[in-house]
């Protein structure tokens, strides 16, 4: 099928509750937060959240008592400080944490992509990560004999890409700010690629390739309040306005008002 | 007269003195204060200095002022090589192990350091947001570089709560460096040493904050002080919101100062005006 394009609702209908999601953009830049609005409407729940890094999108999923376990090397709002929702949960341990790297997350996922089930690094040698980790598995360089880690691939059921521009195939165009998303959206079994427009062929090259891409939707605004440059910076007002609501115990305040939107 | 400095300053300061002309050096994740000193550096002793984004936005040579709204922009609108998280990560910092200054939430005396949790990992009194790629490269660089906004007992700690980042190994020569806002430290004989303390801090005031028996090098020497120039640069070239200062607060003072630098951005910034510099 050459035409992916379709409304947001029917796209988040191909996430499955307790699914692996994993979560585009990096930092407060370019989230998928249209998408991860509609996840919280739809009440799609019991989910695994992944991301290079995790911030306001899966604060927001956390707080809205949707996620079982989360896997990242970073969850927090950058000058913001801690994602106050994340935060909370995991230190009363409500939360499941699957302690992960930058290299935990490339390996993983590059391993998917070769198709083989490790990809090895001397990372995480000395540290407490093995301990926290003991599905991570060392093993000896076949070569040196030097203990390695193997770390395993990592295959997202589903994953949220924003995109400045998209054709209907999927190709996209993400604004210099790459983040993971290329090897999401080949690792993921559904890509759903939402995109401040669509059009007919794109207007400069692509930073992801279409064939994988399941669903592509348009949602102007798509990444707000986070940026995407150069469309738009971060909405810093927003943002204050979220850590603030927490802050005072008014996030399901916060979440109604924001679903409306 | 001595120029007034203040936490940020000194550090900013020390960070760039230890930088080299043409080293690569890496800005983590919330570190506004480590690409203060970065480009301070550049615009000083190290113009060949390259920048790069560890959240792999890109490697750059030209640099901006300091942004909370729009700290893409300097990273992505003029790069020398756009890079995407994985290529980072995976081809640039083992290779080239770039200098990046690590930001400790606890260090212990063998120089081991903590970003994940305090407490225990299974019932944490507080979770952190995470070491991003500490964990990755402090086995295998031969650097390690930190830095210590609030010099506290509760930062350096007998034994960190969770090792996420590799201090002394034993066997394995080092090049490791603190700078706090009281002191300059390394590692000597796998244990942390005090090096240097800055201007108008005593080794009382030092001992008093740290929670363990601290080495002293002998002679104990003094930090240089920023120089007036190295002042007006950070204050009026490179970070004239003041972002770097986040880094140096807490609690309620940091959410008041947060909320000004925001609407002073705001103010000054409709469109993004702030010029690129070239110190190639």
């Amino acid at each position: 099928m050459m035409d992916k394009t379709c409304s947001l609702a029917q796209a988040i209908r191909a996430i499955a509750p307790g699914s692996l999601l994993a979560i585009g953009g990096l930092m407060l830049h370019r989230r998928p937060m249209a998408a991860v609005r509609e996840i919280i409407r739809a009440r799609i729940g019991d989910l695994t959240l992944l991301g290079a890094t995790l911030g306001l999108d899966a604060d927001l999923l956390v707080g809205a008592g949707l996620a079982r376990r989360v896997r990242t090397c970073y969850f927090g709002l950058e000058a913001f400080g801690l994602a106050p929702m994340f935060t909370r949960a995991a230190s009363a341990g409500t939360l499941e944490l699957v302690e992960e790297t930058e290299t935990s997350i490339a390996c993983g996922l590059r391993a998917t992509l070769a198709r083989v089930g490790f990809v090895a690094s001397p990372a995480w040698l000395g540290t407490d990560f093995l301990r926290v980790r003991p599905d991570v598995r060392t093993v000896a360089d076949p070569y040196t004999g030097e203990t390695c880690v193997a770390f395993p691939a990592i295959a997202p059921d589903a994953a949220l890409i924003h995109a400045l521009e998209a054709d209907p195939m999927g190709n996209a165009i993400l604004g210099g700010n790459l983040a993971v998303d290329w090897e999401l959206s080949l690792a993921a079994r559904t890509v759903i690629v939402t995109a401040e427009r669509i059009v007919p062929r794109l207007s400069a090259e692509a930073d992801l390739l279409g064939q994988r891409v399941t669903h592509v939707v348009a949602a102007p605004n798509g990444a707000a309040p986070t940026s995407c440059h150069p469309l738009y910076p971060l909405d810093a007002q927003a943002i204050l306005a979220y850590v603030e609501a927490c802050a005072s115990d008014r996030f399901q305040e916060y979440l109604s008002a924001w679903l409306q939107t | 007269m001595k120029p007034e400095f203040t936490p940020d300053e000194i550090i900013a300061t020390c960070i760039s003195r230890r930088l080299r002309d043409g080293d690569i050096v890496v800005q983590g994740l919330s570190t506004p204060l480590t690409l203060a000193g970065y480009i301070l550096a550049k615009c000083t002793h190290a113009p060949n200095l390259v920048l790069a984004s560890a959240v792999g936005m890109a490697v750059t040579l030209d640099w901006k002022p300091l942004s909370l709204v729009r700290d893409e922009a300097m990273w992505l609108d003029r790069p020398l090589r756009r890079m995407n998280f994985p290529s980072i990560c995976r081809e640039i910092l083992p290779t080239l192990e770039p200098r990046e200054f690590l930001r400790p939430a606890q260090v212990d005396p063998r120089g081991h350091f903590n970003n994940v949790c305090i407490g225990d990992w299974h019932r944490p009194r507080l979770r952190l947001p995470g070491c991003g790629g500490i964990a990755d490269i402090t086995p295998i660089y031969r650097r390690v570089e930190l830095y210590v906004p609030r010099h506290d007992a509760r930062v350096f700690v007998p034994a960190v709560d969770f090792v996420s980042g590799v201090g002394h190994i034993p066997d394995r020569p080092r090049d490791w460096y603190l700078v706090s806002d009281l002191a300059t430290f390394d590692l000597h004989e796998g244990q942390v040493r005090l090096v240097s303390l800055h201007p108008g801090v005593s080794l009382d005031d030092v001992r008093a904050r740290t929670g363990f028996p601290l080495r002293v090098a002998s002679p104990l020497s003094e930090t240089p002080p920023p120089t007036a120039e190295e002042l007006r640069l950070l204050r009026e070239e490179i970070d004239p919101l003041g972002i770097r200062k986040l880094e140096t607060v807490g609690g309620a003072a940091r959410a008041q100062l947060l909320k000004e630098i925001i609407h002073r951005e705001m103010q000054s910034q409709r469109r993004d005006s702030r010029p690129y510099t070239t110190t190639q």
